[in-house]
């Protein structure tokens, strides 16, 4: 796979906020957050659940225009390109892996993997050579003729990763890839991630609640109600013995817990 | 690989009818039972138009003959005021779109051979003729410019004095007496021997057909009737105005055509009616293979679009889904119902055979353009059906597809 243009790639989001109507009510899901993602970094948004990384993904990605703010790559506005040219810069720039696997079934994994060049304007078999290609790269290319759905949990999210890299694209954005992978599939995955920024010089930005892996970031995000607060300033060792500090706290708070509570069934 | 890259213009057809084809393949029965019903639809149509068309075609045939649709035959109203004499078919044949002209003469004349007599209908023709009257030429051969003593009789004439084969009359002589003084004391009896060079079948009554030029040579100066061939069937209706202008009567094969088309629509309209019924429950059905279609693959459109399809691509994606439907169940339900009728007529042809009907006849008639446009009706019913399902696909909103259950 040959490098393409990473090196141009730069996300900025100024003053970004997100709003949803339910009902009557109005729902503020981002206020006003801005951050720029640097060329060829390790990015991670951490928050707990409801706190916007999805919408704020959603809005990285190119699939929600925000309510209010920009959103620049490369120095262009995504969200004041056309419908058309918004799908280009989709196709083109960004590579996506949800948590959840997503597939067209009716096409088998070698196809899947090639839609990216489909949409593209490739023809079957120059994307079909491409999407061979990712799958050897993760050793997945004997299953190309497999159907995805028939693949385990862990394999499944590998031929994501494939279909995410196919495209040689200068981002590539997940979502919590490993939250339905158990703990060898999900390294498997980070490593895969940490392999496309380091060797293939992509950006990453991956949306993560498992805090051994907020090591492996460059750029830590975290994203309290609605609020990004830009961890660039602190040391990432810093902040991750900070967190795992809190994850021992709370290790400890529940062993002291039940130790009270089996003294208390005793007596 | 780059360059081969077609910047902006997104998703090739051809992978776009593959995923189609994949997603109408992975649902085997559901995609089996539409397409039934799209080939029971159009091939109820096509059958009964084909049978329309064939029965009008038929009636057609039997009805003109092998009669020019350029034909225009010309007699007088009043043969006292208006002659249809050699000035008047000057007149005719300088007109803009007369491409040639034939006369004709008929007059009552009376036939002998081997000793028997018979009253035939005897026509003065000039070779022309043979371009405007289908004369079913049997045995021998028509007449020509160089002929002078020379017939032409038809097989009722023969089986009336008595000959069986038309093969034997060729060559022989007959005697022809046509009384010409009676009307016209101007004009001469014919009554001469003349050879017989061919035989004719032309119908029930006894008819004899003798060169034009001995009626002229005996003093007959006006025609029976004229025949006209006009350069296009599409001015046959200014030809005729302008001979009726004239004050002469046209006639045209054109009129009965008309008549018998005008029928015709009608019963095909009524046919096209019942066949609707079954293209109704077609569309439905269709209509309901789509949407279901589309509601199952939401979230499949959602991810298309998250990778980077073009809104458009997926609207294309739901009308090249329908269009498979339509055209597959369109070929075949003609191709089943090409056979059918194949195997009726066939049957029909059995039938009439035992009854003593020695030509065969065609009552299902599948001419191109009658496969086409039931091709392309079908194609734009498909359009219609795919419209509603493929506007919807074209809105999908990606994130809420992709949580869609």
């Amino acid at each position: 796979m040959s490098k393409i243009e990473g090196e141009k790639a730069a996300l900025t989001l100024s003053n970004t906020s997100q709003s949803f109507s339910v009902g009557d009510e109005t729902i503020d899901v981002l206020k006003g957050i801005s951050f720029s993602i640097k060329p060829h970094t390790f990015n991670i948004i951490y928050g707990q659940s409801g706190s916007g990384k999805s919408t704020l993904l959603n809005i990285l990605s190119g699939l929600q225009k925000p309510t209010k703010g920009t959103v620049h790559y490369e120095g262009r506005d995504i969200y004041k390109l056309s419908s058309n040219d918004l799908a280009y810069f989709r196709a083109h720039r960004i590579g996506i892996v949800y948590q959840q696997n997503y597939w067209v079934k009716s096409l088998n994994v070698i196809e899947n993997v090639s839609m990216p060049l489909y949409l593209q304007g490739y023809t079957k078999s120059q994307a079909e050579t491409e999407g061979l290609k990712a799958l050897k790269s993760i050793n997945m290319d004997s299953y190309a003729k497999k159907y995805p759905t028939l693949l385990s949990g862990g394999e499944q999210q590998r031929v994501a990763m494939a279909r995410a890299i196919v495209n040689n694209p200068s981002i590539i954005i997940a979502d919590e890839p490993t939250g339905n992978l158990d703990s060898t599939n999900g390294d498997m995955i980070m490593d895969l991630l940490v392999r496309y920024q380091t060797v293939l010089n992509r950006t990453v930005i991956l949306v993560t609640h498992n805090m051994e892996y907020l090591t492996l970031a460059d750029h830590l995000l975290n994203i309290k109600n609605g609020v990004v607060i830009d961890m660039q300033g602190k040391s990432i060792t810093e902040t991750t013995e900070g967190l795992i500090k809190g994850i021992r706290q709370r290790v400890d708070h529940f062993a002291i817990n039940k130790k009270r509570r089996k003294h208390a069934a005793k007596s | 690989m780059q360059q081969n890259l077609r910047p902006k213009k997104g998703i090739r057809a051809s992978i776009l009818m593959h995923v189609a084809w994949r997603n109408l393949v992975s649902k085997k029965l559901r995609t089996i039972l539409t397409v039934v019903g799209v080939i029971i639809g159009i091939g109820a149509i096509y059958f009964l138009l084909s049978f329309g068309l064939g029965l009008q075609k038929l009636v057609t045939d039997e009805i003109i003959g092998n009669k020019s649709l350029k034909l225009v035959e010309v007699v007088s109203p009043n043969s006292e005021i208006i002659t249809l004499d050699q000035e008047m078919v000057g007149r005719v044949s300088s007109l803009v779109h007369v491409d040639e002209v034939s006369v004709e003469y008929s007059y009552p004349g009376l036939l002998s051979l081997n000793g028997g007599e018979i009253d035939v209908v005897t026509y003065g023709v000039d070779e022309a003729y043979a371009d405007f009257v289908s004369l079913n030429l049997i045995n021998g051969r028509l007449l020509n410019e160089s002929d002078t003593q020379r017939i032409i009789i038809n097989t009722s004439t023969l089986e009336s004095i008595g000959i069986e084969n038309p093969r034997e009359a060729i060559g022989q002589t007959v005697a022809l007496g046509v009384p010409l003084k009676s009307s016209d004391p101007d004009q001469k009896d014919i009554s001469a021997d003349f050879q017989i060079v061919g035989v004719i079948d032309s119908g029930a009554g006894s008819e004899a057909f003798i060169p034009s030029g001995i009626f002229s040579a005996a003093g007959v100066d006006s025609y029976k009737t004229l025949r006209i061939l006009a350069d296009e069937p599409e001015n046959v209706a200014t030809l005729r105005q302008e001979i009726e202008s004239i004050g002469l009567e046209t006639q045209s094969p054109a009129d009965t055509l008309d008549q018998v088309g005008q029928i015709f629509d009608f019963f095909n309209v009524i046919m096209i009616s019942f066949g609707s019924i079954g293209m109704l429950v077609a569309v439905i059905g269709m209509f309901n293979t789509i949407t279901v279609s589309l509601l199952e693959r939401t979230r499949e459109i959602g991810l298309m679009v998250a990778l980077g399809a073009r809104r458009a691509d997926m609207r294309k994606l739901f009308i090249i889904e329908t269009t498979m439907i339509s055209v597959i169940g369109a070929a075949i339900g003609i191709l089943i119902a090409m056979l059918s009728g194949f195997l009726l007529n066939l049957l029909m042809n059995q039938l009439a055979g035992q009854r003593g009907v020695d030509s065969s006849f065609s009552i299902f008639i599948n001419p191109p353009w009658l496969i086409g446009s039931m091709m392309l009706f079908m194609v734009i019913i498909g359009l219609l059906v795919a419209a509603l399902p493929s506007r919807r696909a074209e809105k999908i909103n990606p994130i809420d597809a992709l949580r869609h259950e």
